[in-house]
């Protein structure tokens, strides 16, 4: 049966012990020396992403600087059944750059210009190590933006935006990663050179370019990205509003919508996540309150000045305890300044944090927040909660301490409690940061072992060795079974023939 | 982040500050985005955090190589990332550790330690760079086959201007004198003087005082560094008991390195209070000038385009304002759109010395970008950069100072 | 009111049996898109008595209903919550289902500003070419767990599963929408939108046909009302049955017959091409129509090297969509193999070889 097949090669390549030595060899038969990095010395910098709770020392990294360079990496790694895993920048939040000691770890970082920007089309092409606001900042003159702002837009890069599906701030009005992107090329498992997607707004066949969207590296290599451009609005401006009661901010949400207003971002953010924040930003939020929305709207001035009104009689009436409108572009960016740095902020207050991730229908944001601080109280752990509340993409951040003996681990329990919590409330383990490592037991929880064994057949389809980012994303059935918490259907508990550990 | 600092670091005063310093960081990559040679090379352990973890490797009791080494000497120290870190991660003092820590383990090839010696003992010492000045100057012809390059290294010799007499003024305030600008670029000094003069200030700039250190500091010889700071603090500290309001720096690399007195001396029991003191009242040219009421320099730009670039040490190091646009602005000049104005020109004190090619290459988009708008002249505010750019600029580059004089303005 | 009825566990084994017996399917809905694409031989698999709308939550932006729904009901509960879908799909008939408007992944006039069917598929439960019901994606807004093979569904054609259940965002209907008419030449026409595209106002559909561009402005009031202003032009008097008869292929340019009907899809701004026929633009330039006795080896050489695709609507030209690469076919059969290993599901019906 093709499904066991298929299980049995990613099994196969996660156990795999490839000869280091003889790999070098061959490697830099074919590619500049300096590219290929093997001393631990060198490789230690690589150990992890955005997610330093977890580390692996890669047995080797590549740093190609050329596309064909890219393509003779992975045929030779291709040829001698070695996995590679492809990193950007390094910002994910989730592991999904997470190398292995027993694979390669090809960096994209190099690829770092822009090609070509069209303003007839309104697109640009640019290389996978390309920042994201850095295209934006290109094309600002031509009263031009990119779309997706993930809160670490400006270091990440477009390609791994690209692998994770990226969202952000602005995201419920102009849409993901997956909306704003019109072309790829990609390299395959086996160094093809190939174009994903078209420069026209479809493709004939299967819409690839969807499925390679928040692919997590699992499909093809990306080294090239036509991106859309849309005009910048004349104007946008942001609604501050403090509330005294988490509940009360999260009704504020859904009133909103229900308003039939369509914010360029809806952002809310705790007590805890305030106060951490504005520490470094200086901007002035109210640090008394329990939680401050932020709700931008764009557009024409006229559209802003109509929607502005709407936005403060809404969140008035849901009880908001003070309002302010930013006055202009500055004090505009301290508001937001103060939300995209708010993860990593959580460095003032304490030396480590996990980030979740979960999304759920906005309804339940206020049952999901109090659930949350309920498990925070039950695991004895501290959590700050930042998060895109017009998407109900929550970003719950645990705080812990990496150096306490054990804290790592009730910290994963606690986050896999968050998960859980989230699904029962109709949601989904990940809205925007990827499954990698980090959730990939979740996925066991979330999807029953028919998905799961169709998610592998469609990997196999693309990769069937299964070398490209093993042990991310889609979790084995084994794993599943030795996680133990499964998805249970209709009372039957999955994967009867398999043994428990 | 994690750390497992070996036993024998662990508790020195190095090894807590690391520690803190590590802890801070959660190795979101922010800092990557900003750090000039990351954005050359693409390279992990080209970047800020790539090379956080070179150090926190050597800490946590891993051997460095050269290549270690070689990244950390790669890093401009121009402190961008620190701009950007959310988390607050001092990244130039784990920096200095870290450099010093590798340097005590791997030893430099000779021409390296010859360099690294030479502008320790030459150029931190006024007289002694003002000797080979002059003689580099007379044998300027002779700089052919592998020491042009020195040749294109070497500002034009400059004729000193008068100090003022100061016989009204009612107000003193320090100046630093430094090392290489009294040499390179005599007139910084004498311009600020001037101006300082006419608003009623005299400026002192004590003969004891010398290199502010940083040169030793950057090179891994943070004691003799130590003996700078001291040096100039004993120089100074009769002046500010007579009541001395500032010690104003007109090079902003200096200014970033006398705003740390405080810090680099706080174990030394006897200068511990003076080095704070002294950091207290050291502040930029421009935050003062900007105090001060310049209306009464009248129009002095008359629309004229400068670019400007603000020196790394003047962006990023906290204590230090830059006022410099605003007072141009004011003073009548047309400031151009400069892009990238955050990245470094690739002076970096030794930096251009030490690392020819990476300096040269952030040197031509810096110019590149400053260009652009087709200025008249290029200003900065600090010795270092003005020489780097001015050595391959095309436009005359100048210390914003010198455009508040008359008789300059008008050059 | 709809009708409402869960059939999943009858496609199900329907599925399983073909599958067990290798036994192709041929997929049907209402019919009425099935004139694109290939022919299909097989046993027929209707599923329009699979109806009705299982969850709709106006306030979540989001409506989840059954494959079978005729997509004139679900138009008419979103309307009367003040919804709509943003895609502003074509019917091409009375039957239309929402089931056949996603697997086509047809998308009328509004597809350039506001997005393609597939922009707004959040999840889909499906059955896979082995008799399997899976459910990928969900209701929420952002969803990054496992692989996105909801929105591969749109314009799958039924190849790859059998859809069950739709979950789409929906969005508010526009306060105000004016159309503005406007005097140009084709090329003139192209470069005006693409300049019009770069301002931030809010179009939502910008055609051109015998000498006049047509441009759609929707939203807040205020906005609509201020770009009007800077455009000039004409208005377009009770403009609704317009902008219907160019989502339904209805303006008098469709129905001449004489002609192979060909669909262009270019990047927006390419340039108008030398072919002889008849021509109409929308999508902004990025569809355009053609009539043409144009060879259809000929037409897709000049469509590709303008970085398009060509697939005929009406004529016998074939295959009928654009052919793909080698390569990409490969992938594409070893793709629908993924999901029909039997390769029972609507073989064929978007190329032979898939």
């Amino acid at each position: 049966m093709a499904d066991a097949a298929i299980a049995d090669a990613a099994e196969k390549v996660l156990a795999s012990r490839p000869d280091k030595a003889q790999l070098i060899d061959k490697l830099v038969a074919e590619l500049p020396e300096h590219v290929v990095l093997h001393a631990e010395e060198d490789l230690r910098p690589f150990e992890c992403d955005g997610l330093s709770a977890y580390r692996q020392l890669p047995m080797i990294v590549i740093l190609p600087e050329t596309i064909d360079q890219v393509q003779t990496a992975m045929r030779v790694c291709h040829a001698n059944d070695v996995a590679v895993v492809a990193r950007g920048a390094g910002t994910g939040l989730s592991g999904g750059a997470l190398p292995m000691d027993n694979g390669v770890l090809l960096s994209l970082a190099k690829f770092k210009q822009i090609l070509d920007i069209d303003t007839e089309n309104r697109r640009a092409t640019v290389q996978p190590g390309v920042r994201n606001l850095a295209i934006s900042e290109a094309v600002s003159h031509l009263g031009l933006y990119y779309a997706p702002d993930p809160s670490s837009q400006i270091a990440c890069s477009i390609g791994g935006n690209v692998a994770e599906n990226s969202g952000g701030v602005h995201c419920l009005k102009y849409g993901l990663t997956t909306h704003n992107i019109v072309q790829l090329e990609i390299v395959t498992v086996d160094g093809e050179r190939m174009t994903i997607g078209s420069e026209a707004l479809d493709t004939p066949g299967y819409d690839l370019l969807a499925l390679m969207t928040g692919s997590e590296g699992l499909l093809g290599v990306i080294v090239e990205v036509v991106v859309k451009l849309l005009p910048k609005p004349e104007r946008a401006q942001v609604v501050l509003a403090a509330f005294d009661d988490v509940r009360k901010a999260g009704d504020a949400v859904a009133a909103i919508i229900q308003a039939g207003i369509i914010p360029a971002g809806l952002e809310m953010l705790d007590s805890p996540a305030i106060i951490a924040t504005e520490e470094f930003v200086h901007a002035d939020y109210p640090t008394d309150a329990a939680a401050i929305l932020l709700c931008e709207v764009d557009g024409t001035h006229a559209e802003v000045d109509e929607h502005i009104a709407d936005v403060t009689a809404v969140v008035e009436r849901e009880g908001a305890t003070e309002v302010r409108v930013s006055r202009d572009d500055a004090e505009r960016a301290v508001f937001w300044a103060g939300r995209k740095a708010a993860f990593p902020a959580m460095g003032r207050i304490s030396p480590d944090y996990y980030c979740m991730d979960g999304t759920i229908p906005r309804k339940a944001l206020a049952d999901v927040l109090i659930g949350i601080g309920e498990l925070s109280k039950k695991y004895g752990q501290r959590v700050a909660n930042v998060f895109h509340a017009g998407d109900g993409n929550l970003h719950p951040l645990i705080l812990y301490d990496a150096n306490i003996e054990g804290e790592l681990e009730r910290t994963e329990e606690f986050g896999g409690a968050i998960c859980e919590l989230c699904l029962e409330h109709g949601g989904t383990i990940t809205g925007e940061h990827g499954v990698g490592v980090e959730k990939i037991d979740q996925m066991c929880v979330q999807f029953p072992p028919d998905e799961l064994t169709q998610f592998h057949a469609v990997k196999n389809a693309f990769d069937d060795k299964g070398l490209l980012n093993p042990g991310k994303a889609v979790p084995t059935l084994h794993r599943c079974a030795e996680f133990g918490a499964m998805h249970v259907h209709n009372g039957e508990l999955p994967f009867p023939e398999l043994e428990r550990l | 982040m994690q750390t497992s600092i070996i036993p024998q670091l662990r508790d020195t005063p190095d090894g807590e500050e690391a520690d803190r310093i590590l802890r801070a960081c959660t190795h979101c990559g922010f800092c990557t985005a900003t750090c000039p040679t990351y954005q050359l090379l693409g390279d992990e352990r080209d970047s800020p955090r790539g090379r956080i973890y070179l150090i926190k490797q050597v800490l946590e009791g891993e051997a460095p190589t050269q290549k270690t080494q070689m990244h950390l000497d790669r890093c401009l120290t121009c402190r961008a990332c620190e701009t950007t870190c959310p988390s607050g991660v001092e990244y130039a003092k784990l920096a200095d550790i870290g450099r010093d820590l590798v340097d005590q383990q791997v030893e430099r090839p000779v021409h390296e330690r010859a360099i690294r010696w030479l502008l320790r003992h030459i150029v931190a010492y006024r007289n002694r760079f003002a000797f080979f000045f002059r003689l580099g100057h007379f044998f300027k012809p002779l700089l052919v086959g592998p020491l042009a390059p020195l040749k294109q290294k070497m500002p034009p010799r400059r004729k000193a201007l008068a100090w003022p007499k100061n016989d009204n003024a009612t107000r003193t305030m320090l100046v630093l004198d430094g090392c290489v600008q009294p040499v390179a670029a005599p007139n910084t000094n004498a311009h600020a003087a001037r101006i300082f003069s006419q608003l009623g200030v005299q400026l002192i700039a004590p003969k004891a005082s010398g290199c502010c250190g940083a040169l030793s500091q950057h090179l891994s010889h943070r004691e003799e560094a130590n003996d700078f700071a001291r040096r100039n603090i004993d120089a100074w500290w009769p002046y500010i008991e007579d009541g001395a309001e500032a010690i104003v720096l007109t090079a902003s690399g200096c200014g970033a390195s006398v705003v740390e007195y405080g810090h680099m001396l706080r174990n030394d029991p006897a200068y511990a209070e003076k080095a704070a003191r002294v950091s207290e009242l050291a502040r930029d040219l421009s935050d003062i000038l900007a105090q001060e009421d310049l209306s009464q320099l009248g129009d002095l730009g008359h629309g004229r385009q400068v670019a400007y670039h603000p020196p790394c040490t003047l962006q990023n190091a906290p204590q230090l304002h830059d006022n410099v646009a605003e007072i141009l602005a004011q003073a009548g000049y047309k400031l151009t759109h400069v892009r990238d104005s955050h990245l470094c020109c690739g002076s970096a004190g030794t930096y251009s010395i030490l690392q020819p090619t990476m300096a040269n290459q952030l040197r031509e988009n810096k110019l590149a970008s400053l260009n652009a708008g087709d200025p008249d002249v290029i200003v900065t505010a600090n010795v270092g950069c003005q020489l780097h750019l001015e050595s391959a600029a095309g436009v005359p580059v100048r210390h914003w100072i010198e455009l508040l004089e008359p008789s300059a303005a008008a050059a | 009111m709809t009708t409402s009825a869960d059939q999943t566990d009858q496609l199900t084994e329907r599925v399983r049996a073909a599958f067990e017996s290798k036994s192709p399917l041929k997929l049907t809905g209402g019919g009425t898109k099935a004139f694109l694409g290939e022919q299909v031989k097989g046993d027929t698999l209707d599923v329009t008595g699979h109806t009705g709308v299982v969850n709709y939550e106006p306030g979540e932006l989001v409506m989840t209903a059954r494959a079978g729904t005729p997509l004139s009901e679900l138009e008419a509960v979103l309307e009367a919550e003040g919804q709509m879908l943003a895609f502003e799909p074509p019917h091409y008939g009375d039957n239309a289902t929402l089931g056949g408007t996603i697997v086509s992944g047809v998308s009328g006039p509004a597809r350039p500003f506001t997005g393609a069917a597939r922009d707004f598929v959040l999840g889909t439960r499906i059955i896979n070419g082995q008799g399997q019901a899976l459910r990928f994606g969900g209701e929420v807004m952002k969803n990054v767990a496992g692989y996105d093979l909801s929105r591969l569904m749109a314009g799958a054609y039924g190849t790859l599963g059998v859809l069950l259940d739709i979950s789409l965002k929906v969005l508010p209907l526009p306060r105000t929408q004016i159309t503005r008419v406007f005097e140009h030449g084709p090329s003139e026409a192209l470069t005006q939108i693409s300049d019009w595209q770069r301002k931030p106002w809010p179009i939502t559909g910008a055609y051109w046909e015998d000498g006049k561009t047509y441009l759609r402005l929707a939203g807040a009031t205020s906005p609509v009302e201020s770009a009007c202003e800077k455009l000039g032009g004409e208005t377009l008097d009770d403009d609704k049955p317009f902008w219907r008869d160019v989502r339904e292929q209805q303006r008098p340019f469709f129905s001449n017959a004489d002609k192979p009907l060909w669909r262009l899809s270019l990047p927006p701004a390419a340039p108008m091409l030398d072919i002889d026929g008849d021509c109409v633009i929308d999508w902004g330039g990025a569809q355009r129509w053609l009539a043409s006795d144009i060879d259809a080896v000929a037409l897709r050489r000049i469509v590709k090297d303008e970085g398009g695709h060509a697939s005929v609507y009406r004529g016998d030209a074939s295959p009928r969509f654009h052919p793909i690469g080698e390569s990409m076919l490969a992938l594409q059969q070893r793709l629908k193999r993924s999901m029909d290993p039997a390769g029972i599901l609507n073989p064929g019906r978007i190329y032979p070889e898939l």
